[in-house]
């Protein structure tokens, strides 16, 4: 009854002064890195198991193809979708200057999310699958993901339609990108017939599953974990520097570029396969292409951030943001390089496409999302970080972690590529699959041990920001007046 | 010696750079280059005597005309990234509030490259994971003198410096993948391994 009465004096504290709503945006960066551990921890495994296959203990569902797609989705959904919420609401409310629209939706979407990724989850490991990368969680949870994902969007466009504030900021245009863009290509991509309750066939057939499931699977690598994380970007970027983004109008221009470009690059995962080759052509060229937008992005950043030098004095986010961007930099550049032909014949299928994707999502991803809780967390707190050494050993941890990851998987990808292509005098394949495959043991050592390095980084700061936040309510915080010049008149 | 000081006194060394004004072209010829041309002449070596090893049971064996137009895309690779490098360094140095002066940073490159370049004794058995395992830690070694030496060579504040060395980094890390790029189109091309593709 009291929390009842107490949720009612906040909401109405809420409605008369703007209070801006950060207890959804706490819980769901709590939520975030839960997810990050569990899913880290769960791609640390099947990489022990690659070494030693009988960690399976002869289960199913702990077999490497029931966990890997566990590792992927925890990452991508648990621990990177709820990040993006949470930073997406945070960003967005001080942004408008005003407080969340349909708040009650917005805890809707929290904890709906992470119910759908637990038992999504938990659906993989017992063998529930549609079988599409990254798109494996069968129709229930796709139905499920629908209805939150346009929650999600009625929160945060709620939010800008009520705005006090004309302009519309850059970070709001990528959140807002990736929630129209994903929900688009989750519907299309997941449209199928359902036979049972555990199982789906898509509405597509043969070569065009594949384009309709790689124009998914590329998109959820551009709009989620590019565009969304820019969103992340542009809003605590300028935030963490002291000062506004290097150049507005240049990310303007790099906004739109990047997504009327991205949207193309999809059929690069197809090379050599059974769809047209002018798809092919496309697909490779407006990559290419795409590294422009990209690199727009890099150079502001990186700009906003040279003038904020004081701030690494104290600031021990902002080491994580400036090797975020380095390692954005290489992605974004490896991306379109992996996507040309000549080169995609030989890293296509190997190791090296692992490296890439981690360069991504450990460099990139996890690094700016690690830059925005140190930022976070310490502000919501009303207190100082609890341990900044121990947030500048995350900082090495992450560093040493991804680079060991990515060199491992560059040698061991390029010596596959090179040995399963290789012809002897008579134009035979000269080496036996298995027998290359065996050899990438070493390779595949250092990567486990890469992956317990960074996932002991996370840890840690787990630790850390859980000891910041530890028996706090997030520090209430009223929206500002907003300049008459740019107010909207109601 | 330069690149031999660096690697026993990097700090010592650090500080005499930051109080000399050494030629370009002067640092490039008398240590880079020796320093460029160990790894391609060690690979070329290595390939001839003892084959790529990686991770087969037997070697790949190429003729010695192939591993010499390796070896010297190697070295012209190498070449191309060591005066790019200098020169971005150079560049970077406005925003970052650091000396311009273009022999300096390329002492600085020279510096920085040296354990990755006598690591690369490691291409003598040309086994690709015993390579990882030398250069890795080479790597490190690399990395840490580009992360302390910057702000004393460069002459500027310990925190734009390191903005400065991950901007470096980043550059360094596009480098590195575009060599690899580069060699896969080559050999696509047909220069090197017989590939069925």
């Amino acid at each position: 009854m009291a929390a009842v009465y107490e949720e009612g004096i906040s909401t109405l504290k809420a409605v008369q002064a703007e209070i801006y709503r950060d207890k959804v945006v706490l819980r769901l960066v709590q939520f975030s890195i839960v997810w990050a551990i569990v899913a880290m921890g769960a791609g640390v495994y099947i990489s022990a198991e690659l070494l030693w296959p009988w960690l399976d203990f002869g289960q199913p569902w702990l077999s490497f193809g029931r966990l890997r797609p566990l590792h992927t989705n925890g990452v991508i959904f648990g621990f990177g979708v709820s990040a993006l919420m949470a930073t997406a609401f945070y960003s967005v409310q001080r942004t408008s200057h005003v407080s969340l629209f349909a708040p009650r939706l917005a805890w809707f979407c929290c904890y709906g999310w992470q119910l759908t990724v637990l038992l999504g989850g938990l659906s993989l490991l017992g063998g529930w699958t549609s079988s599409k990368e990254y798109a494996e969680l069968e129709w229930p949870f796709d139905i499920a993901i629908a209805i939150l994902w346009v929650s999600f969007g009625v929160v945060f466009f709620g939010t800008l339609v009520k705005r006090r504030i004309r302009p519309i900021y850059i970070s709001n245009w990528f959140y807002g990108g990736l929630i129209i863009v994903i929900a688009m290509l989750h519907i299309v991509n997941n449209l199928a017939l359902p036979v049972t309750l555990g199982k789906s066939y898509s509405l597509y057939a043969g070569a065009q599953d594949a384009v309709v499931q790689w124009w998914y699977g590329h998109n959820a690598v551009g709009f989620l974990l590019t565009g969304g994380f820019l969103g992340m970007v542009y809003y605590f970027l300028p935030k963490q520097a002291g000062r506004p983004i290097w150049s507005y109008r240049l990310s303007i221009v790099a906004f739109w570029a990047f997504v009327y470009t991205y949207i193309w690059a999809g059929p690069h995962h197809l090379h050599y396969s059974a769809i047209p080759e002018w798809v092919q052509s496309l697909g490779m060229v407006m990559s290419i292409i795409l590294l422009a937008p990209s690199w727009a992005t890099l150079i502001n950043g990186i700009m906003t951030v040279s003038g904020a030098w004081q701030k690494l004095r104290t600031d021990p986010a902002l080491k994580f943001i400036v090797l975020a961007l380095a390692f954005y930099g290489l992605a974004t550049f490896e991306g379109p390089m992996m996507a040309i032909r000549s080169v995609n014949v030989v890293s296509h299928f190997t190791d090296w496409t692992i490296g890439h994707v981690h360069s991504g999502a450990l460099g990139w991803n996890a690094m700016i999302t690690y830059g925005t809780f140190y930022f976070l967390i310490p502000r919501m707190a009303g207190r100082p970080l609890y341990s900044t050494p121990l947030a500048n050993l995350h900082f090495w941890l992450a560093l040493a972690g991804t680079m060991l990851y990515i060199m491992a998987m560059w040698a061991a990808g390029v010596s596959q590529g090179l040995l399963w292509l290789n012809l002897d005098e008579t134009g035979e394949l000269r080496f036996n699959f298995t027998d290359i495959m065996a050899g990438m043991a070493p390779y595949y050592g250092l990567r486990l041990l890469a992956g317990l390095i960074f996932l002991l980084g996370t840890c840690l700061m787990a630790w850390n920001l859980f000891m910041t936040i530890r028996g706090r309510d997030p520090v209430e915080v009223s929206a500002p007046d907003v300049d008459p010049l740019y107010e909207v008149k109601r | 010696m330069l690149p031999l000081r660096a690697l026993v006194m990097p700090r010592e060394t650090c500080r005499q750079l930051s109080s000399s004004e050494p030629g370009a072209l002067t640092i490039l010829f008398r240590y880079a280059i020796w320093l460029l041309l160990m790894p391609p002449v060690f690979a070329w070596l290595g390939a001839y005597q003892f084959g790529w090893r990686l991770g087969a049971d037997e070697p790949l064996m190429l003729p010695a005309s192939s591993l010499a137009l390796i070896s010297a895309g190697y070295f012209a690779a190498l070449v191309f990234g060591f005066v790019s490098t200098a020169l971005i360094s150079q560049w970077m140095a406005t925003t970052y509030g650091a000396n311009r002066h273009l022999g300096r940073h390329f002492a600085f490159v020279t510096m920085v490259g040296a354990p990755l370049a006598f690591a690369s004794l490691a291409h003598l058995f040309p086994h690709v994971f015993l390579n990882v395992v030398i250069l890795i830690p080479a790597m490190m070694w690399s990395m840490y003198l580009l992360y302390s030496g910057i702000a004393t060579v460069l002459e500027t504040v310990p925190e734009r410096g390191m903005l400065m060395a991950s901007a470096l980094v980043g550059w360094l890390l596009v480098a590195a993948v575009s060599l690899l790029g580069l060699s896969m189109w080559l050999w696509v091309a047909g220069i090197g391994p017989s590939l069925g593709v």
